[in-house]
């Protein structure tokens, strides 16, 4: 007799299936070398018996045991697919860029709302919002585009973020006094334009790029021995740096 | 955990029923066969187990005894085609 069945979920079961089926192809293909006139398995049918359970959050199921009555039945029927087919009804991955729903500093409740919508990752939030779905309505209130995105975005740099390598005193084309940060991943959104503050009186940002950043120095800051340098690079990294000169 | 020894994992099942003989050669008629389709079902029992990484084991064994017992196995039931290479690549 077997041992107790454990308790799944439709999608894991489907993965398996697949998985042995992969392996009967593959080791079908094997025989194939040598044996001229071998078969593949072209359609599979498999009709369960089950009992379901839902615990608020998913549903579960569990397949019967000898003796036991009463049991539903669930019916998975995988067919041969082509080609065309798969390119036509599956999504591209996403990109290196892309980050999944399950990354986010986003509330358990939030995610799960996006995952009834369909949206399983940052890439597609933006095609929600690309076709102009107020997700406010189709979400009864609960999810606000604007803001998930920002916190995707701050979830996105949190795991990026800035870094100040060394800063050093220059001169502009005109003499005028300058400091000059070098790093990694300073400026990365080019819609914003990043704000810097030296010894509490705000400075003219003159150049900035991902790995260097200008600012301009002048008579209202002060730059004595010790300095306080605060830079803005996008509105989720805020830079906070004493500089001895 | 790992699936009963009484069980096949699901790909072996398969594997074994479409290991049919590749041709059927009757030499006094001078006639030679074979399947070219093949539509299989069957009862089939289950065992589903997690495996240490996680993943859903899914063993199977066709019905073992004839005998008729008190607790009868819970039978679910596997239907599936196969057809030879050949065919398929032809698109039939």
């Amino acid at each position: 007799m077997a041992t107790d069945n454990t308790a799944w979920q439709l999608e894991d079961f489907v993965d398996s299936l697949v998985v042995e089926l992969d392996k009967t192809r593959e080791t079908l293909a094997i025989k194939a070398i040598n044996k001229p006139l071998t078969y593949t398995v072209k359609e599979l049918a498999l009709d369960l018996n089950i009992f379901p359970s839902y615990d608020g959050d998913q549903v579960r199921f569990i397949t019967a045991q000898p003796g036991q009555q009463g049991a539903s039945k669930v019916t998975i029927q995988l067919g041969s697919i082509t080609d065309q087919q798969v390119r036509a009804t599956t999504k591209i991955p996403g990109g290196k860029d892309d980050i999944n729903i399950d990354d986010i500093a986003v509330d358990k409740t939030t995610k799960k709302r996006l995952r009834k919508l369909g949206v399983n990752s940052l890439q597609d939030l933006k095609e929600v919002d690309k076709r102009n779905v107020d997700l406010k309505k189709v979400s009864d209130n609960e999810i606000d585009y604007k803001s998930l995105a920002n916190q995707i975005q701050k979830s996105k740099r949190d795991q990026d973020p800035p870094r100040v390598t060394a800063v050093s005193l220059s001169h502009d084309e005109s003499g005028a006094p300058c400091l000059v940060l070098r790093g990694r991943r300073l400026a990365v959104d080019p819609a914003f334009r990043p704000v810097a503050v030296v010894n509490r009186a705000l400075a003219e940002v003159m150049s900035s790029s991902e790995s260097a950043m200008t600012i301009r120095i002048g008579d209202q800051h002060q730059f004595g021995r010790e300095n306080e340098v605060i830079i803005t690079c996008d509105p989720f990294a805020v830079v906070k740096m004493d500089v001895k000169a | 955990m790992t699936i009963d020894p009484a069980f096949l994992p699901f790909a072996g099942i398969i594997e074994r029923l479409v290991s049919f003989r590749p041709e059927i050669v009757d030499d006094d008629a001078g006639v030679r066969s074979y399947i070219h389709t093949c539509e299989i079902e069957l009862p089939i029992e289950l065992d589903i187990v997690r495996d240490a990484a996680g993943h859903l084991q899914i063993g199977s064994a066709p019905p073992l005894y004839y005998v008729d017992t008190t607790f009868r196995p819970s039978f679910h039931r596997v239907r599936f085609i196969v057809q030879t290479a050949q065919h398929e690549d032809d698109g039939d």
